[in-house]
């Protein structure tokens, strides 16, 4: 059940000129938060950004104290430069939590997951660690970005998953392997890793080769799939993918978080 | 004091003159957790279709100043399945249900609209003929009054609901169309549908939405819309109009009444604020008590134009 309620910001971390963690009140959208999750915050109270942006919920954790959601953000546009810049006590419109979260219910401390996100992909993975954390479930982390200043929030995953579980490529070799994160991936396997299922949250381009590599070795995976939206509950149908059964499926509703066996790659067009 | 918000458009009553419009409204369920169905004067229903649509490849929208574009393609779970899924729980929470209905033909208008027939859990039947997304359809009776009174006769034969058409903006006198919605037995008007429009993605050169041209609404489209309703007020000043446009808080409503609407229908809005709509009626009730109005339906075309001057140049 989602709530609509007006969180105020604790907090805003800048990690570079585009990246930042805002933090806002939990209210009582927070511990109804679970990973995978999302939610639609305005931005301003003007027609510019006229509609909400969707962000999935980076960590739900006390901040000085307070009970806080943490969205990892990398200012893009009018929407995001604005959310970066809100003085702390500001309250913001936040409706959530939103969406199909990640499938963990059916996992056991036997079992072993990944985790691999690209560039600002990584927010729900954070709370996802955490959580897996916390019911005592092995993962490893597969995490990359196009140099060392864009790999986020390494501290949080080291921690949660300890920092022998937690490997990284950037596309100038600035911090761990030098190529793509499906390249990690790739080698984790082929290394004789086995994974009960793959989490996974990046670009169009990294989901199209992981999905093929989950589907060659046949693999359980849930993507978070991040899509242009104007609702984010299932109404404005502006979300989709082409799904294998010839129709679409909604990211915000029947997503975010879908098995990449259901999307059909090949009607997915650049 | 209290106002009476009840309005009538024709042999449609409607408990109070705030709607939502079809297609950004789902089905009506989507948002019984935000709100209580029935405390809205009615809900359009997302465009129906005699089969289900399984609507336009994406990117199927982009937000542009004050607006959006959308080009969704009349994606839709078809008229069967509203009526045997949908229809029951909506009519169980109270909801005033009006069914938008569209298809590629004359025949595929009258199939959908047959199916439904005189079902009493459907307070009216809107005639989307305005969309301006779809390959077929939509626009080609929207944009020709003579198409347009064909399609709205054959359809006035095939049910005895309360028929709306909704108009096209997409035309350079949107009077000529209504008054071929009337004349082929319209009892209602709704307007404005969307404007086409286009955004481009400047570095690669393509348009921001897979349809390449898409529908504007929003706040953008507010002024068009009122003026659109007020042209349709003074050449038909018997028709019941719902006025549609960018609305977002109460002032709009009331323009939109001034300029001559009985009762009017929340779009895009309900994007942004799942809640606008219930809190429009309260807003109105709250408006109309404060400012001695003992009647919504008496702010109805209203509007105080000032004389135009004869000549451009003294």
């Amino acid at each position: 059940m989602a709530v609509n309620e007006a969180l105020r910001v604790l907090r805003t971390v800048h990690y570079d000129e585009t990246h930042y963690s805002l933090y806002l009140a939990a209210g009582s959208i927070g511990p109804a938060t679970k990973p995978g999750h999302f939610t639609m915050i305005q931005a301003g109270d003007g027609l510019r950004p006229y509609l909400r942006r969707a962000f999935s919920v980076a960590d739900v954790a006390k901040v000085a104290g307070v009970p806080a959601m943490e969205f990892v953000v990398k200012a893009v546009g009018v929407g995001t430069t604005m959310l970066g810049r809100l003085a702390e006590g500001t309250p913001v419109p936040v409706l959530g939590p939103l969406g199909v979260p990640f499938p963990l219910d059916d996992l056991a401390s036997s079992d072993r997951v990944a985790l691999v996100g690209g560039g600002i992909g990584l927010a729900p993975l954070v709370l996802l660690a955490r959580e897996l954390a916390a019911r005592k479930i092995p993962a490893d982390l597969f995490y990359g970005g196009r140099n060392e200043k864009e790999v986020l929030k390494r501290g949080d995953f080291e921690r949660f998953l300890g920092p022998h579980r937690c490997r990284y490529a950037t596309d100038d070799g600035s911090l761990g392997r030098k190529g793509f994160v499906t390249d990690l991936v790739t080698q984790a396997l082929e290394g004789g890793a086995r994974f009960r299922r793959v989490f996974a949250c990046g670009p169009l381009p990294m989901f199209r080769a992981l999905a093929k590599i989950v589907e060659a070795k046949r693999l359980d995976a849930s993507f978070a799939f991040e899509s242009e939206l104007a609702c984010g509950f299932g109404v404005c149908l502006g979300c989709v993918q082409p799904t294998t059964n010839g129709r679409f499926a909604t990211i915000c509703k029947e997503g975010p978080c879908l098995p990449p066996s259901v999307i059909d790659w090949s009607r997915i067009r650049p | 004091m209290t106002t009476d918000l009840t309005v009538r458009l024709g042999r449609l009553a409607l408990r109070n003159p705030i709607a939502t419009a079809s297609g950004t409204f789902g089905y009506g369920l989507e948002f019984a957790e935000f709100l209580p169905l029935g405390k809205l004067g009615a809900i359009s229903v997302k465009g129906l279709s005699a089969r289900p649509c399984h609507g336009n490849p994406p990117p199927r929208i982009c937000e542009t100043d004050a607006g959006m574009l959308n080009a969704i393609g009349l994606q839709n779970i078809g008229v069967e399945a509203f009526l045997t899924e949908t229809l029951p729980e909506l009519h169980r929470l109270g909801a005033t249900v009006i069914a938008n209905v569209w298809g590629d033909t004359e025949d595929d208008y009258v199939a959908v609209v047959e199916r439904i027939g005189g079902d009493r859990r459907v307070a009216a039947i809107e005639l989307n003929v305005s969309c301006p997304n779809v390959v077929k359809g939509g626009l080609i009776f929207g944009n020709n009054p003579h198409a347009l009174a064909a399609l709205t006769r054959k359809v006035r034969a095939a049910t005895p609901l309360p028929l709306i058409v909704k108009l096209s903006p997409n035309v350079t006198d949107i009077t000529a169309t209504a008054r071929a919605a009337v004349d082929g037995g319209a009892d209602i008007l709704s307007l404005i549908n969307t404007l086409v429009g286009l955004s481009i993605d400047i570095e690669t050169r393509q348009p921001r939405i897979g349809f390449t041209t898409g529908g504007l609404s929003g706040p953008a489209i507010r002024p068009i819309a009122i003026r659109m309703v007020w042209e349709v007020r003074k050449a038909l000043p018997k028709v019941p109009i719902f006025g549609i446009g960018g609305i977002e808080t109460v002032e709009h409503v009331l323009e939109f009444l001034i300029a001559g609407a009985d009762a009017i229908q929340v779009g895009t809005a309900n994007f942004r604020d799942p809640m606008v709509s219930a809190r429009l009626v309260d807003d109105l009730a709250r408006w109309c008590a404060a400012h001695g109005v003992r009647r919504v339906a008496e702010l109805t075309g209203t509007l105080r134009t000032r004389p135009r001057p004869e000549h451009t140049f003294a």
